[in-house]
């Protein structure tokens, strides 16, 4: 039961996809690499500051907020929950991703100007869960009141993955229109668990012509639990779970390959069109892999005494119930897909700073536009169905030191999150932060996502 | 110098947004005033007493049986878990028994623990007689409910035992008995 209150808990803290609609194609900071590698830049090198250069967090949550739970007002708490509870569907989901870079470097080609190499390391943790509507409803109001309805294994859903990513990726000016690149990627699972395409039904069936007054039914159940990296845990504590997962972290995990590739196309010397498919690869389970699978058909009407006619032998509920569902743990190896998210863009530039005195830019190159405007899409690949963004968005560069970007993003969660990136230039170094869902910062508790990044970086 | 206020408002903003974000209007301590209270309902005992397959119609009609008992023990783990115990708040057991026999029948059990020790009182009931065969069935409704005490009693039932008793039996009888029966579960968890 507990774990119902937290689930809903946990509901009200988070809400937002791996949408970083700040950071996409704003082509001052290295990190919008990650997200486009055929991203228009102009560096001669970058460095990230180790394990300071992207600390991101994104936390999301569709369909209800903390506030509509623990609200300081005097309705009561319970009668908040079961209101909050009646909102959401199977179809609302609870999101947290977590990435720290780790390491991160790039530099352009000595033997041809217009290739650049980038790299680097990163960790994420990415968490992804479905609100389990008809469970949770069983577990917190019972089956009186939903007598002939079915509750649906199939509102079981979600998936939980700590990896590391090693990347190198290369970046082509291919002509003064095109941009494209492609990055490689191997990433090192260190803990992996999901449950997905879960199927059949648990009905309490009232039967006024039966032998009693219900049969409960299991029907057609199929529940199918694939864990990696956690079998060889349930046992371990405290700093021998951290020692495995740094283990695994650098490439003694269970390993996989992926790719990015992306493009930026400029129609005309303001206007152009980005697009990027990231994290295009998967993962292949080995080791340490648990898979809890459940399957089978069972009814129950309780027992006949004290005169039975059907002569069968006493019955034994729970030995009964196990031979009808039985629980089979599987060591078997298993493949899943990243989860592939899509990015595009169409921006267009304006207001080219051309005084002639400015010290924008560095000497033989052109001076930069000072604004741009435009209009950028998200779709993020989720065990159910596809996650969708659109944001609208300004960018503004006032002095050689302040870049800014504001976005206005309509997704799953809000229809007017306002998100704000400031990036600070100071010689070479470089320092960036952003957020979204500004107007939800002055009460958080409202809010049903919100997402954070900053880092540091050495950028020539 | 425009454009500098608009800079330094706006590194002002992306300082300060951490600082001014912030949790309002909520109150955390409500959490500890939320209680569970799921109602499950679950099929308890049945069954269905036939007299044409009990009792042989070629014996002589004359021939009284003065009583027949008839005893069942099973495995049955009334309340499962200490945590069921510990937040239960009531069990409501509801019989109901349809009756065509002309006999009453008196219907009895209770429950037994791992040394087949009964625990608890033996609960009794009546099942009014019927109308003869082919006739309306007489209903009889009964419930038992269980409180805390009780239900900590029964913590260590594992058996069921119930008899089902009549009196002055001869094949001249006809007609069905059923009893159905189910348990209600009234659950009262504060986290």
């Amino acid at each position: 039961m507990r774990i119902v209150i937290f689930f809903i808990g946990l509901w009200g803290c988070f809400g937002y996809s791996q949408n970083k609609e700040t950071l996409y194609d704003f082509t001052d900071l290295p990190q919008s690499l990650l997200l486009n590698p055929g991203t228009d830049i102009n560096f001669d090198y970058h460095v990230g500051v180790p394990f300071l250069s992207q600390f991101h967090i994104n936390a999301g949550l569709r369909g209800a907020s903390i506030y509509d739970v623990f609200a300081d007002d005097d309705r009561n708490v319970n009668d908040k929950i079961e209101t909050t509870l009646n909102t959401l569907t199977s179809n609302d989901y609870l999101t947290l991703t977590q990435q720290l870079e780790l390491i991160s470097f790039g530099w352009e080609s000595k033997k041809n100007k217009n290739i650049y190499f980038s790299g680097g390391i990163y960790q994420e943790l990415d968490v992804i869960g479905y609100f389990p509507k008809d469970f949770v409803v069983l577990a917190y109001q019972g089956n009186r009141d939903f007598l002939n309805q079915p509750f649906r294994f199939s509102t079981i859903n979600g998936s939980v993955e700590l990896l590391t990513a090693f990347h190198f990726g290369y970046t082509k000016k291919v002509n003064k229109k095109l941009t494209f690149g492609a990055r490689a990627k191997l990433y090192s699972s260190m803990f992996h668990i999901r449950s997905a395409k879960n199927s059949g039904t648990f009905t309490t069936v009232e039967t006024p012509q039966g032998n009693n007054v219900y049969q409960h039914v299991i029907s057609n159940a199929d529940v199918t639990v694939r864990t990696s990296g956690y079998a060889s845990l349930k046992d371990a504590e405290g700093k021998e779970i951290v020692n495995k997962l740094i283990g695994r972290a650098f490439l003694g995990g269970n390993l996989g390959v992926g790719v990015d590739i992306g493009f930026t196309h400029k129609i005309n010397e303001q206007l152009a069109i980005t697009g990027s498919a990231n994290d295009l690869g998967m993962i292949l389970y080995t080791k340490d892999v648990e898979t809890y699978k459940a399957r089978g058909n069972y009814v129950f009407e309780g027992f006949e005494t004290p005169i039975q006619f059907s002569s069968q032998d006493a019955q034994n509920f729970l030995d009964e119930l196990e031979e009808a569902v039985p629980l089979d743990t599987l060591s078997k190896a298993y493949v899943t897909m990243r989860p592939l998210k899509l990015n595009s863009s169409l921006r267009y530039s304006f207001n080219r700073y051309d005084d002639g005195t400015c010290d924008c830019y560095l000497e033989g190159e052109k001076p930069p536009y000072m604004d741009a405007v435009g209009l950028q899409f998200f779709t993020q690949f989720r065990p159910k169905r596809p996650q969708y963004a659109a944001s609208l968005f300004y960018y503004k560069r006032f002095f050689n030191f302040l870049r800014t970007k504001l976005t206005y993003t309509i997704d799953d969660y809000s229809y007017y999150n306002i998100g704000f990136l400031t990036s600070i230039h100071i010689n070479k170094i470089n320092f960036y932060i952003s957020a979204n869902n500004l107007l939800e910062y002055t009460n958080l508790a409202k809010a049903r996502g919100t997402s954070v990044q900053l880092g540091f970086n050495v950028i020539m | 110098m425009k454009t500098k206020k608009v800079s330094v408002l706006l590194c002002g903003i992306c300082i300060l947004m951490p600082l001014i974000s912030c949790v309002k209007d909520v109150d955390f301590d409500q959490a500890e005033d939320v209680v569970l209270t799921p109602v499950y309902e679950v099929d308890f005992v049945y069954s269905r007493f036939d007299t044409s397959q009990f009792i042989d119609s070629n014996i002589n009609p004359a021939i009284v049986v003065p009583e027949v008992i008839v005893n069942d023990t099973l495995s049955y783990d009334l309340l499962g878990t200490d945590f069921v115990v510990d937040n239960l708040e009531r069990v409501e057991l509801t019989f109901e028994f349809r009756n065509t026999i002309e006999r009453n029948f008196e219907f009895d059990f209770g429950f037994l623990n791992d040394s087949d020790q009964r625990i608890g009182p033996l609960y009794s009931m009546t099942a009014n007689s019927g109308n003869g065969e082919g006739t309306d069935p007489i209903v009889t409704t009964e419930v038992i409910i269980l409180d805390t005490a009780e239900i900590d009693v029964l913590r260590d039932a594992t058996r069921l035992i119930s008899s089902m008793r009549v009196q002055n039996i001869n094949s001249s009888l006809r007609g069905i008995l059923e009893l159905r029966s189910k348990g209600t579960y009234f659950f009262n968890y504060e986290l």
